[in-house]
């Protein structure tokens, strides 16, 4: 009897094994789009009426939605100028962190509007990297007190919020009137700078330590390394692998520049009044 | 740092990121360093945080020198496909048939 159940299950199995889990085969090659060619010279800036557009030879640069790209702020135009000038052979559009940006809060992607990325922004804070210690391992909660609860204070101070930390998986109660305080804050940019805010918030997992940097209470270095402080932490017994550390180190840093240079061009405005002589 | 040794090492970057390596006609150099004319006396602008300045060329400058730092290691370490029997011989120090002695 129970060779016969035996055999009909293994029977079953055999049947059934092939056709719900393909084996992939080993030789499978994946195929990605190929760079496209540097197909231009000489990049510059043109200036004019709606802002300052990017011009490759003659050709005017244009976002992937195919509208023309302009920018209120000439050295964000130069800055994207120089970055598609500092391409070698191919276009490596994913190296782009500054293009990519001001193409997507031109373009908009998503359609957002700025009440979906307020929303979107307060219902990070509770999920903050910074707000999330850990005091089973001595070391790194002391490290933790150190380094994080400086910005965490800072915040508090600036937003005249009552953030607390949390030391266990609950995440941490963040009140109406804190939630309120936050979002008068960003309301008062405007809709393209705070795409630069969602990209490094995104980039840092923590809405603390992204206004700390773009507010310039941290260089971009320190930030970085502030969110990755738990990684950090464990190189130092693991090891550090240049391929895997590293690699995403850089990345995030590009990426982080790349956001806080985004948000201070787009909101910083230079006049120059001059003196009428009659 | 301060604002000259930001001035210098963006220069620098800007010279390695641009594709033949001169950057006499480059809009981004001309740009900062008409920048750095303008706010050669100080840089502490009314209406703006202290050291606004330099801190935007701080950032600029991580922007390019994380950007080259991640494309040094991104040729380094991605995957090529095969290596050719040229560079495996290299690799454990044999010489090719074809190789002179």
């Amino acid at each position: 009897m129970t060779t016969k159940l035996m055999l009909s299950a293994l029977r079953t199995l055999r049947v059934s094994v092939p056709n719900k889990w393909q084996v992939p085969a080993l030789n499978t090659v994946r195929h990605y789009a190929a760079p496209p060619k540097r197909f231009y010279k000489k990049t510059s800036v043109l200036c004019t009426d709606g802002g300052y557009e990017v011009v490759l030879d003659h050709r005017k640069l244009k976002t992937p939605k195919g509208a023309p790209f302009t920018v209120k702020s000439e050295p964000l135009a130069i800055a994207v100028a120089t970055e598609f000038d500092s391409q070698k052979e191919h276009i490596e559009r994913s190296r782009m962190h500054l293009s990519a940006l001001c193409f997507t809060a031109i373009d908009n992607p998503n359609n957002l509007n700025k009440l979906d990325m307020v929303n979107y922004l307060l219902n990070y804070m509770p999920t903050d990297t910074v707000l999330f210690q850990y005091d089973d391992e001595q070391d790194l909660q002391e490290l933790q007190k150190n380094e994080w609860d400086p910005v965490i204070d800072w915040f508090n101070q600036r937003f005249e919020t009552n953030l607390q930390k949390t030391m266990n998986i609950t995440a941490p109660h963040i009140t109406d009137a804190d939630k309120v305080k936050v979002a008068k804050h960003f309301q008062s940019y405007s809709l393209e700078t705070l795409h630069g805010f969602v990209y490094a918030v995104d980039t840092l997992k923590s809405v603390v330590l992204a206004c700390a940097v773009i507010e310039q209470m941290l260089p971009v270095e320190k930030a970085v390394a502030l969110a990755r402080l738990e990684e950090e932490y464990q190189i130092k017994f693991w090891g550090r692998v240049e391929w895997s550390h590293d690699l995403s180190q850089q990345e995030l840093q590009a990426r982080l520049a790349a956001s806080v240079l985004f948000v201070h061009l787009n909101c910083s405005e230079n006049f120059v009044k001059e003196k009428l002589i009659l | 740092m301060s604002g000259t040794k930001v001035l210098r090492s963006l220069l620098h970057e800007l010279r390695k990121a641009s594709p033949n390596g001169c950057i006499k006609d480059s809009l981004a150099a001309r740009y900062i360093l008409a920048q750095y004319k303008k706010y050669e006396t100080t840089d502490q602008q009314h209406c703006k945080a202290r050291n606004e300045a330099v801190f935007l060329g701080q950032t600029y400058l991580t922007y390019l020198s994380s950007l080259r730092n991640y494309t040094e290691l991104y040729h380094e370490f991605h995957g090529r496909g095969e290596r050719t029997v040229k560079d495996t011989a290299d690799l454990v120090g044999f010489k090719l048939p074809t190789d002179p002695k």
